[in-house]
Parts: C-alpha cells; sequence; structure tokens
C-alpha cells in the first residue's frame, strides 16, 4: 500500500554504544517526550543482583517514575520494556523475548506482559538492558533506537496508517536501508485508542516469506496507554546477531547448554505436540477432552463442535516454514496464515498474512462466544492484532455481554440494534469494529468486563449481583481461557497472580485435575509457590517459557518430581551462570524470583491494592452459579456434596445445592488464600511480612514505610 | 506391527489405546497420546482403536499453557 506520509525529527540524541558485558549493557533508556528529553541511566550492581534484568528492571524503574496516586492516563505513567541478560541468544530455544510493563488501564496497578519478537535484544544490543517511555505529546510521534549509528531520535509524524498492520509494514522498510531484518517495530492500533484492552504488536522480520511478523505484548491493556502517549510505534535497529554479540562470561559453556536444549526439542517435539508446525492449537481440543475448555462465557467446559476448531483443522490452514518468534528457537510455534481475505472490515476482500491463531485466541475468540469456525477465528485474530486489541481480553468481554444478552440483563436497545447472542459470528466481529472505530456498544464492551458490570448496572439497571458471579475478570483483568471450576490449584493460579487472571504466572490445571500431582491442600499451596517463580525468572532474563515444559524430556516421568521438568531447571541454570558469570543452582532461581515477585506484590500495595479481597475471583471461577450449569456436571456436584461435605441431599432442589456447594467451594478458596500467603511468607492479608522483604534484601526505605502505613513493622 | 514412541510392537484387531498402556505396564499416568498426527485424551482411551501401522507416541506431560 502506498501512503504518503512525512516524518519530521524533532529530537536526537547521539551516544556512545557500550559494549554488553556478560548479558548486560548496564545502562537504561529513558525518554520523556512531553518535554521531548532523553537521557542515561546506569545499572549498578545491587540492581542487577536483586531485580536480575527484564520485568525486574523495569519494575524497578516503574516504581521510581509513577506515584501511588498516578493513573494509567496520566503523563506520569511509563511504559518499560526490557529483555534480560539471556536476552538475545540465538542458539537457546526461546532466548528473544521482552518484558513489558506500565500501570494498566483496566486494574489500575502494575501489568506485565512478555512478547517475542526481536525489539528487547536489539534494544540491549543498542545499548539499553531496559527502555522508559514517559510523558504525553499532542501529536503523533515515531521514536528510533539505532543501534547501529549510535542515536536516539524522535520523529514527529503524519499521514501514517492507523493500523499495525500496515504501520509496522511501512516502518519496517522505512528505516531497513535495505535490511528490513534490522528492524524491529512496537506499535499499536485503533482498538487501542479507544478501549482499555489495548495490544503492542512487536515485529520480528520473516526472511522467507519477506514481511514483518508480529507477536502480542497483549495483556492489560498496554497498547491503550502507548496509544494514549500518542506514540505511533518505536522502531529498533540493530545488526546482525550472534552467541557472541551478547558476550557470554563461557561462550563455550553456553553453546554445549545451548545445543543440548535445542537438539532436545528438536527430537521430541515431532514424537510429542509438534509445536513446530500446529503452535498451540492441540491444547484446543485436548482442553475440550477434559472439560476445561470454556465455552458460553465459562459456563461449560466441553462442546462436541470443538474439534472444528482445533489442531487437526489448523495443521491444514497454517502457512507451513520456519515460525520461530526468535533466531533459532527451536520450538517455532509462531504460526500464521498466509493469503487470508477477511469477510469484513477494512482489509475487506483482499489478502493479508494472519500471525496466529494460538490456542488462547481460538478460545477466547471462539469456543468462549460459541463460535466454531475456524475462518471467523482467524479473522478475529487478524482485527484484533491490526488494531492492537488483546485477543484474551476482547474474547472474554465479549462472551460477557453475550450471556447478558441472553440472560435479559441488557438488550437490542443496549447494543443498538445487534443480537448479541452466542455464536453470533458478525456480530462478535462487529464488536471489534466497533471498537476500533470507537463507536456504537462495542466502545462499552471495550471497557472491559469490570466497566461494562457497573455501566449495565448503572445505566441500564441489570442485577449487579449476578453480573458479579458471571463477570469473568479479577483485579480488573479478564480472564484467559481456561475453566478453573473444578481446579482450586487453578482458582488460586488465577486469583493469586500479581497482575490478574493470566496463565502465564501459574499454569497448574492439568498438574492438578489431570495428572493429579497436587492431591492435598498443601501440595496445591506448595505448587502455587514454586510455579509462579520459574515462571517469573523467564521474565527476569529475557526469555520464553515454552520450551521449560511444553517440550518434555523422556525420562522426566522417571525423576522425583516429575512436575518441575527438573533436567530443564538444571539447563536454565547452567545458561545463566554461562552468561552472567554468576555461579547458579537451580534453587536459586526461585530465590531470584521470590525478590522481584514479593517486590511486584508491594507495587500493587502501592498502588491501593495488594491485599486479601484483591485476590477473591467472580464465583463462576469456583462453581456453577446456573442451574443448567449445575445440571450440566450433576454427578460431580452431587457426588461433592455427598461424599466430602457429608450433606443429605434428598428432596433438594438444584438451586439449593449449588448455594450449599458455594458455600463450601468459598471457604475453600478463602482456606487456599491463607495456606499460600502463609508460604510465601505473607501476612494473612497478603502482605509481605518484613522478615520477607529482608531476607529477599528489596528493605527499601520506601517499602519499608509503605509496610509500615500498613501496620507491619 | 506398529510402533510406539519409536519402537516396533505387534499389532492385533481391535487394539485400544487403554489396550496398548495396559500391555506396556507403564506405571506413568498418561493423559494423552498422539496416533499418528491425531491427538487422543485419556477420556477416549477405551474406545479409540489404534491401526495397524501407525505411529503413536506416548505424550509425557501436559504441562505449559
Ligand atoms: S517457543 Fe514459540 S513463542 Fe517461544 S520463543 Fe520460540 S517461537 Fe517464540
Amino acid at each position: 500500500m502506498i501512503m504518503e506520509y512525512k516524518m519530521e525529527t524533532i529530537k536526537t540524541f547521539n551516544y556512545d554504544r557500550p559494549i554488553i558485558e556478560k548479558g548486560y549493557a548496564n545502562q537504561t533508556l529513558f525518554i520523556d517526550i512531553s518535554v521531548p528529553d532523553i537521557s542515561i541511566k546506569p545499572v549498578d550492581e545491587k540492581m542487577k543482583d536483586v531485580f536480575i534484568g527484564g520485568k525486574g528492571f523495569d519494575l524497578w524503574l516503574l516504581w521510581h517514575a509513577v506515584k501511588s496516586t498516578t493513573k494509567w492516563a496520566d503523563p506520569d505513567n511509563a511504559i518499560c520494556i526490557s529483555s534480560g541478560p539471556m536476552g538475545g541468544t540465538p542458539l537457546y530455544p526461546g532466548s528473544g523475548k521482552s518484558i513489558v510493563t506500565t500501570i494498566s488501564p483496566l486494574t489500575g496497578s502494575v501489568i506485565d506482559s512478555n512478547v517475542g519478537g526481536y525489539f528487547g535484544p536489539y534494544l540491549k544490543f543498542s545499548g539499553f538492558d531496559t527502555l522508559e517511555v514517559k510523558g504525553k505529546t499532542e501529536k503523533d510521534i515515531v521514536i528510533l533506537i539505532d543501534g547501529i549509528d549510535e542515536k536516539v531520535q524522535i520523529l514527529e509524524t503524519s499521514g501514517l496508517p492507523d493500523d499495525s498492520y500496515d504501520l509496522s509494514a511501512i516502518l519496517t522498510e522505512h528505516f531497513a536501508q535495505g535490511k528490513p531484518r534490522h528492524i524491529s517495530v512496537v506499535s499499536t492500533g485503533p482498538g487501542a485508542k479507544n478501549t482499555r484492552m489495548g495490544c503492542l504488536n512487536f515485529t520480528w522480520y520473516d526472511l522467507k516469506r519477506k514481511r514483518a511478523r508480529y507477536k502480542q505484548a497483549g495483556r492489560g491493556g498496554i497498547g491503550s496507554v502507548f496509544a494514549d502517549k500518542r506514540i505511533k510505534a518505536i522502531v529498533a535497529r540493530w545488526d546482525t546477531v550472534k552467541v557472541d554479540t551478547n558476550n557470554p562470561a563461557d561462550g563455550n559453556a553456553l553453546k554445549a547448554v545451548g545445543r543440548k536444549h535445542s537438539k532436545e526439542i528438536a527430537e521430541l517435539d515431532p514424537k510429542q505436540n509438534e509445536m513446530a508446525t500446529i503452535g498451540t492449537t492441540h491444547l484446543v481440543t485436548i482442553m475440550n477432552d477434559f472439560d476445561l475448555l470454556p465455552t458460553y462465557n465459562f459456563q461449560y467446559g466441553t462442546h462436541p463442535e470443538a474439534v472444528n476448531v482445533g489442531q487437526e483443522v489448523y495443521r491444514r490452514i497454517f502457512d507451513t516454514g520456519y515460525d520461530g518468534c526468535w533466531m533459532g528457537c527451536t520450538v517455532a510455534c509462531s504460526h500464521g496464515v498466509k493469503d487470508f481475505v477477511p469477510l469484513t472490515g477494512p482489509y475487506k476482500g483482499t489478502k493479508v498474512f494472519v500471525d496466529g491463531p494460538e490456542y488462547e485466541t481460538i478460545a477466547g475468540c471462539g469456543s468462549n462466544l460459541g463460535i466454531f469456525d475456524p475462518h471467523m477465528i482467524v479473522e478475529m485474530n487478524f482485527y484484533c492484532d491490526a488494531y492492537g486489541l488483546d485477543t484474551i481480553s476482547v474474547g472474554t468481554s465479549i462472551a460477557f455481554a453475550m450471556e447478558c444478552f441472553e440472560m435479559g440483563l441488557i438488550d437490542e436497545t443496549h447494543t443498538r440494534g445487534i443480537h448479541l447472542s452466542f455464536g453470533n459470528r458478525l456480530a462478535a466481529l462487529e464488536m471489534v469494529h466497533q471498537m476500533a472505530e470507537g463507536d456504537g456498544f462495542g466502545l462499552i464492551v471495550g471497557q472491559g468486563v469490570r466497566q461494562m458490570k457497573s455501566i449495565f448496572a448503572k445505566d441500564y439497571k441489570a442485577d449487579p449481583h449476578i453480573m458479579q458471579d458471571i463477570g469473568m475478570e479479577a483485579k480488573g483483568l479478564e480472564f484467559s481461557e481456561y475453566m478453573t471450576k473444578e481446579s482450586l490449584a487453578q482458582q488460586g493460579g488465577y486469583g493469586l497472580a500479581l497482575k490478574g487472571p493470566q496463565h502465564d504466572e501459574a499454569w497448574l490445571i492439568f498438574l492438578d485435575m489431570v495428572h493429579n500431582f497436587m492431591p492435598t491442600f498443601e501440595q496445591k499451596a506448595e505448587a502455587l509457590h514454586w510455579f509462579p517463580m520459574f515462571r517469573t525468572w523467564f521474565g527476569l532474563c529475557g526469555l520464553c517459557k515454552l520450551p521449560w515444559n511444553d517440550i518434555i524430556p523422556e525420562d522426566n516421568k522417571d525423576t522425583r518430581e516429575p512436575a518441575k521438568v527438573m533436567k530443564h531447571v538444571e539447563w536454565y541454570a547452567e545458561y545463566y551462570t554461562a552468561v552472567t558469570g554468576k555461579k547458579t543452582k537451580p534453587d536459586e532461581i526461585i530465590r531470584m524470583s521470590e525478590g522481584v515477585y514479593n517486590f511486584q506484590r508491594i507495587f500493587n500495595l502501592k498502588m491501593g491494592f495488594g491485599q486479601r479481597d484483591h485476590d477473591d475471583i467472580p464465583y463462576r471461577a469456583m462453581g456453577p452459579v446456573k442451574p443448567v450449569e449445575y445440571e450440566s456436571r450433576r454427578d460431580r456436584y452431587d457426588k461433592e456434596l455427598v461424599e466430602k461435605h457429608h450433606v443429605d441431599i434428598t428432596g433438594m432442589d438444584t438451586e439449593e445445592k449449588i448455594r450449599l456447594l458455594r458455600k463450601f467451594r468459598e471457604a475453600l478458596y478463602e482456606e487456599l488464600k491463607d495456606a499460600v500467603y502463609k508460604r510465601r511468607g505473607w501476612t494473612a492479608n497478603g502482605i509481605p511480612t518484613l522478615e520477607t522483604v529482608r531476607r529477599l534484601g528489596i528493605d527499601f526505605p520506601d517499602v519499608l514505610e509503605l509496610l509500615k502505613a500498613h501496620g507491619i513493622e | 506391527m506398529f510402533r510406539v514412541n519409536g519402537k516396533q510392537r505387534s499389532w492385533y484387531e481391535g487394539m485400544t489405546v487403554a489396550d496398548l498402556l495396559r500391555d506396556i505396564g507403564d506405571s506413568h499416568h498418561y493423559a494423552v497420546v498422539r496416533i499418528n498426527d491425531k491427538h487422543v485424551s485419556m477420556p477416549y482411551f477405551e474406545k479409540t482403536r489404534i491401526p495397524d501401522n501407525s505411529e503413536v507416541f506416548l505424550i509425557p506431560l501436559i504441562a505449559g499453557g
């Protein structure tokens, strides 16, 4: 597409690029776009020891950027993007992630998102472990971080397209100087501007297909903050990447461990889930078979048509070829659809390339909306990306609106004539287009489930109690796409997650319900300690979580703790040692994460959350809200009442059984909170104790002051 | 004949996934297996027959999501 656009440099900052030392650039880049001002801040050893990198660095910078009163759209709110010490290693699978944090428009507190693409590594090799952007502008800007020419620029722009799809392609070409692989673009689209659930698209250049491909920092509305600041895009430019570019402490040790993990994946993935061919789509039918696939706004866990949107179908739809979102990743799970022709919207009738869909998008924009049409899901995926919208929040929000519509809590006068029932594919797509246009009922849906509950109650007089039970959000963030009703561990995995119910912190549902690795209450609480710590660590180091436990060593089942996949954890400890030169054992991984994890919990406290009540989840996440849900699993629930709780259910009607079951399950969830808080070293109100913050070295004066204000001294 | 995790095994008419797992006698709790490129989950082990000449993979764990 030929566009007339203008870009005018308004600020140039030249710098001397530092040599990367053992995975660190040892400095961060600060940009205040209001002034505009560009400067460099040093990274000291203490920052590396306590916060490691990645999300840890982001949080530390964001902590100093915002006050407890800062709101998401305030100029003080910063967007921080980091790689991590291992980020940018081409040999080790999954080593190209960027971690993004900001104050979220959905939660009002800290959100973090772990995303592929080349940006984080290019930023670091350009000389910066972290980028911190504050301020707001009146005019659209593009920020260029050019590590080759050692300059950072702010450019005022006009005439660039709004949507990420065209925008990224144009900017890649604009800055490439003939080498598009040297460019990674971070951008969003019009949906981000008009909703609270905007995502960021991070590109990587696909040499074979000759196009910019995308991965999304999806959760929590980071894209909406980006759009509100009027940043059109941030572009990183860097040269060829080799293992030595990251200057590891011991290159030979790094190569040895990297080759082991790469080779194992290349050998085992074809024998296991074939992620290099089908991505994460295998999870659709597996979740469906185990009654865990959300359908109809998390009412049910299975549907006979789920097979239509599973791996057998997407295997045929995906374009074949290498799909690693980072160089040399042998998992290579980031698939896409070539020559897709949308039926609606601005790209109607034209051929586009769609990155995705992954499991979450299929479940969120498909099964949970009662949609089992694989091409419609691809279209939803395409427009969400192009418009800069998070497919998970979009899916879960539309699902809530659809259920409210079907229950008569809202009607066509509110939806402006749209029959928003489950399975209405065009209505779902129309919601997405309206979110991008900032018009119609889509504008309301785009505010997210929490805001919808309040608008429906206040303006449409809908019953707030039932909406509280069926509105699938916690902490203000929409649930990602797993059915937790029968897994107490996953209820905790969602409810006790720091940023809100996103599975990247603790995905225990299968380990709990199917593999039965944590039958006791104590084991669930223990898992809710160690699993998030492992997952946190990937975000500190610039790594992808998938190579840890999505491809499993053949002898794993004979190990003492198969759920932890310790062989890989040992390799990760070797990898960390080889890059940073700091000798590390597997248990130290947990210790590193604990510091940052507890700091993030305290950050929530600073922002007015981070206490026990903040960890509540809607009842639908715990059990059946409506009689139809109870009846769909009546045997299970009856059995639980009789055998576990010794209730005589003879003659009892369904409503009464629901009420009783709810009492037991809610009490159990509270008990789980107690057990997990204790295991994590927190008070009964869910706040880290003084002993915990001292042990972890995060007893900074302002942390102690904050704790004191909450009675902890 | 058919293959399980790359190793040849003799096949018999009517053999189900559940039969195979019993015959193998592996105490590990398999939740999912793959027959050629089709995933089969535990609730369907009893009724899913393994075709002759197929390639079966026992998936060790579904741990990542
Ligand atoms: S495993 Fe998939 S998501 Fe992770 S780095 Fe590799 S290609 Fe990207």
